[in-house]
């Protein structure tokens, strides 16, 4: 089947990328302005230092590793649900897993630069590649993330093969690009063979490492003796908290992509469903991973420890960390576990809760234990200045022009994957399920019943 | 842009990404050889470089097999000079 043959079914698909309307425009303009005033602040960071933002002794880490760790934490959303939802073959996946891969690889090129507007002097970044030293963990930081961008990339790029293909084969422009970009692919079942094979390793080999970035996120905390951080549950606390903040993104971005460029006919009702199911049990998850956390400290009852834990539960922290329950729990648990409320807006309700919940779930974790070090060292302040807040929308705004960038020119939803699924879905369903089944079942009798 | 120039642009970013990635591991290799020189928790860095280097020369690995079997097993050779 030939690009314009696909086109007619798939139309709805490439009018993102064939025709640009004012708001497109509009929009640009306004991330563009938000990005270009993040900028102008980043360089007064640069010639004043680090004096321009709220951090000082104790509290030498703020917004920007608090917005280190949510960003990376997002980047989860991605490759990690699309491989998951490939391995287990869930036939829903199909319009979900490019949205999913795109915002990691966007997030993670965003999270991954502010350790460096932290470090203040952005040349400093060079002892970290002739001094950097293998044993600390902000070393595998640096490596895993590395890793995780480059096989994320790689995994957002091979399955998007065939589209940009198909782009090439409409005569789209810039025609140079899709002909770069496309490999030389002619759809053959041989290439298709490498294409698969390929994505098959890849998405064995990223799981592993989307699971070893946050946990290797966590040990930066973990590792140290300061109180409130010293835990042994860190590692599979920052990766539940990073599935359940990039699932809640992903929702976010799915739904307003869905009505921006008018993708009901393949975001359905029911790709909602299974994603908020989803986010409900890593809620649940979550808040027992927390309920956990803060028992331990509770019952150990160790001074500097109960210290930090008041500060959160009653101290100056309190609005924040009741506020994190309530975003993290309460609402998403009340509004996903019912069936009347479980809808488009009720989930993007949550989802926008969970998100918020979980950046106060950073912020509770990052200055509240270098507020209350162990040292005789009065309660340390910390108030984000102009700058860091800049950079914050600064970055959002990035991650929003990023995916705006990138419907312009690829599809967000995968059409050669549609297209599969059009032609073996039902096929391969019916297989699969009397494979399950008990009963000898003619696998014609269930096409039939599935059609 | 001709269909020579694109391709040889797409030679050049499969090119691109091993340098990348042998910079990453001439990184890694070069921080271990440090941590030797100063008896600074060796067995730590080379478990670390066990893990990343292939890791890395993998990941290349993948994008370059996809590259050369996609133009392996074309059915039909695109014109050599085509303007785009």
């Amino acid at each position: 089947m030939n690009g314009n043959e696909i086109a007619s079914k798939d139309d709805a698909l490439f009018r993102s990328i064939e025709y640009t309307g004012k708001n497109f425009y509009y929009a640009v303009g306004i991330f563009v302005t938000i990005i270009a005033f993040a900028v102008f602040l980043y360089a007064g960071q640069i010639i004043s230092g680090l004096g321009v933002t709220g951090m000082a002794q104790p509290v030498s880490w703020g917004f920007y590793i608090v917005n280190f760790v949510f960003f990376i934490g997002i980047s989860h959303a991605g490759t990690l649900i699309s491989a998951i939802l490939r391995l287990s073959k869930a036939e829903w996946r199909r319009p979900i897993t490019r949205m999913a891969e795109v915002i990691t690889a966007i997030v993670l090129a965003i999270g991954g630069l502010h350790p460096i507007l932290d470090l203040g002097q952005p040349g400093r970044i060079w002892h970290l590649v002739t001094s950097g030293r293998l044993q600390s963990p902000l070393l595998w930081d640096v490596t895993s993330i590395t890793a995780y961008f480059a096989a994320s990339t790689v995994y957002l790029f091979l399955p998007l093969i065939p589209d940009i293909a198909i782009l090439r084969d409409r005569g789209t422009k810039p025609r140079w690009l899709y002909q770069f970009l496309s490999w030389g692919w002619q759809g053959t079942p041989k290439q298709h063979k490498v294409l698969e094979r390929t994505i098959n390793i890849l998405m064995i080999g990223v799981i592993p490492i989307a699971v070893s970035v946050h946990t290797v996120i966590s040990y930066i905390f973990a590792m140290t003796v300061q109180p409130g951080w010293h835990s042994t549950i860190f590692g599979p606390y920052f990766v539940v908290g990073a599935i359940f903040s990039g699932i809640a993104a992903l929702l976010i971005v799915m739904i307003v992509f869905r009505r921006v460029y008018h993708l009901e006919n393949y975001l359905k009702e029911i790709h909602f469903s299974y994603l908020s199911i989803l986010l409900l049990i890593m809620s649940l998850l979550w808040f027992y991973f927390t309920f956990c956390e803060y028992l331990t400290t509770h019952y150990g009852n160790e001074p500097d420890e109960m210290r930090v834990f008041f500060y959160k539960f009653s101290g100056d922290f309190a609005p924040y960390f009741w506020a994190m329950i309530l975003c993290n729990f309460i609402i998403p648990v009340a509004i996903l576990s019912n069936k009347k409320t479980r809808k488009i807006k009720g989930i993007l309700i949550a989802s926008f809760t969970v998100l918020i919940g979980m950046w106060l779930e950073r912020l509770i974790i990052v200055v509240p234990s270098l507020a209350n070090p162990r040292l005789n060292y009065p309660t340390g302040i910390y108030i984000p200045s102009i700058t860091e807040w800049a950079l914050f929308a600064g970055g959002i705004a990035v991650f929003m022009m990023g995916f705006l960038l990138f419907a312009k020119f690829f599809p967000l939803i995968s059409v050669w994957e549609i297209q599969e699924g059009r032609a073996s879905s039902v096929k391969e369903v019916a297989h699969r399920l009397r494979s399950y089944l008990p009963d000898e079942l003619e696998e014609d009798d269930i096409t039939k019943a599935l059609h | 842009m001709t269909s020579r120039t694109i391709q040889f642009l797409q030679y050049a970013s499969i090119a691109w990404i091993w340098i990348f990635v042998l910079c990453v591991d001439g990184w890694i290799i070069s921080l271990l050889i440090v941590a030797r020189r100063l008896h600074d928790a060796i067995n730590a860095s080379v478990a670390i470089g066990i893990i990343a280097i292939p890791l890395f020369l993998g990941i290349a690995s993948a994008l370059t097999y996809v590259f050369f079997g996609l133009k392996k097993h074309r059915l039909v050779e695109e014109p050599e000079r085509r303007e785009l």
